[in-house]
């Protein structure tokens, strides 16, 4: 965890003389009422924005009422075993601001992750953002089946693209293993 | 159940009539069949073999690209029907033959399965496409099967990654070849 972010901060370093106005006020207005977030400039209108989960609701909520952004596009998982975390990745962009139209905002959260997943039942949770972005419903479903992040406050968290037997890991964490023949 | 459609007219007042009903009259005609091929396999099974392979009446699995190169086979610059592989088909119990055309996922094998239960004796398998045979591209995938052969006894392979449609041909004759080859039963 501390290497990945000591190569961030290099990263903000090297992007600070292409970063925008726009993007600087977006920056500063959150960083202004969330202190404890962690902002990066990733690449030309992408911002991210990394949060801890106990948080991850009051600052969605703040980005689409004060920020405009008012959907999210995607939402990505990413395993990282050697922190032990799973990430998750809210792609949040924004239809009605039209100065907002190139500016892609990434709202990264991570969760502990288990060794021996049991979805649903164990450590790896993550307040759903259902609430705030409605769209994120089927895209938070898929993320539980392949990398088996649990979202509390998700209305519907049936399978859906998994065979109906499947008795395995979920398939997109590392350490799965390919049966073969 | 032949001797029981004919005998039953004394037996609980029931007449041959009520005795055929569409159940009894399919069991009737498959006897029949059974009697037939005891009667002539030896002298014409020959025969019997020769109408199998000029009238292949094909299933289309098509779960990937591999079905265009199939469609452009039963074009009319192809046209695969002067080689007996009929291209209309009305249901699976009506087909003898079944092309997979394209990737396999672990969903789809129970559906391919049953596909291929529901057809009647005899019925022959073509694996199309490199997906079809190992996984092709997706061989590492958590969710492609790889190779049918795990689920379906599979009689021709036809490789490529989508074969052309001369390919195709050649494994529908390679079949043919086959099955003329057969004991028939």
């Amino acid at each position: 965890m501390s290497s990945t972010s000591n190569n961030t901060e290099i990263e903000k370093i090297e992007n600070t003389s292409s970063v925008t106005d726009t993007e600087k006020s977006l920056s500063d207005s959150i960083s202004k009422k969330f202190p404890n977030v962690q902002i990066t400039y990733v690449n030309p209108n992408r911002i991210r924005v990394n949060v801890k989960r106990e948080e991850i609701i009051d600052v969605a909520s703040f980005i689409r009422d004060e920020l405009n952004f008012d959907h999210a596009e995607s939402v990505s998982g990413v395993d990282y075993p050697e922190d032990n975390q799973v990430e998750v990745v809210y792609h949040l962009g924004s239809y009605t601001d039209t100065s907002l139209n190139k500016q892609i905002l990434a709202l990264a959260t991570r969760t502990p992750r288990e060794d021996i997943p049991h979805p649903g039942n164990d450590n790896t949770k993550l307040p759903s953002l259902h609430d705030v972005f409605p769209s994120v419903s089927f895209h938070e479903r898929e993320c539980f089946e392949m990398l088996g992040v649990y979202f509390e406050g998700n209305p519907d968290n049936r399978r859906l693209l998994l065979p109906e037997d499947w008795a395995d890991i979920p398939p997109l964490r590392k350490d799965f293993a390919i049966k073969g023949r | 159940m032949v001797d029981n459609i004919v005998t039953s007219k004394k037996s609980e007042g029931l007449t041959v009539i009520d005795k055929i009903n569409a159940h009894n009259a399919n069991v009737f005609v498959g006897k029949l069949g059974d009697l037939l091929y005891k009667a002539v396999d030896k002298p014409l099974g020959m025969a019997i073999n020769w109408g199998r392979l000029w009238s292949l009446w094909p299933v289309h699995i098509e779960t990937a690209c591999c079905s265009v190169e199939f469609g452009a086979a039963s074009g009319p610059r192809y046209d695969v029907e002067r080689f007996g592989i009929i291209e209309a088909f009305g249901s699976l119990r009506q087909c003898d033959l079944v092309v997979v055309q394209g990737t396999i996922t672990r969903k789809m094998a129970p559906r391919l399965r049953l596909v291929y239960d529901q057809m009647p004796e005899p019925k022959y398998v073509i694996a199309m496409g490199a997906c079809a045979i190992t996984g092709g591209l997706y061989f590492d995938s958590y969710n492609v099967l790889p190779g049918i052969d795990g689920i379906l006894p599979v009689d021709v392979y036809v490789p490529g990654c989508p074969p052309r449609p001369e390919t195709l041909i050649q494994g529908c004759m390679l079949l043919q070849e086959k099955i003329k080859r057969m004991k028939p039963r």
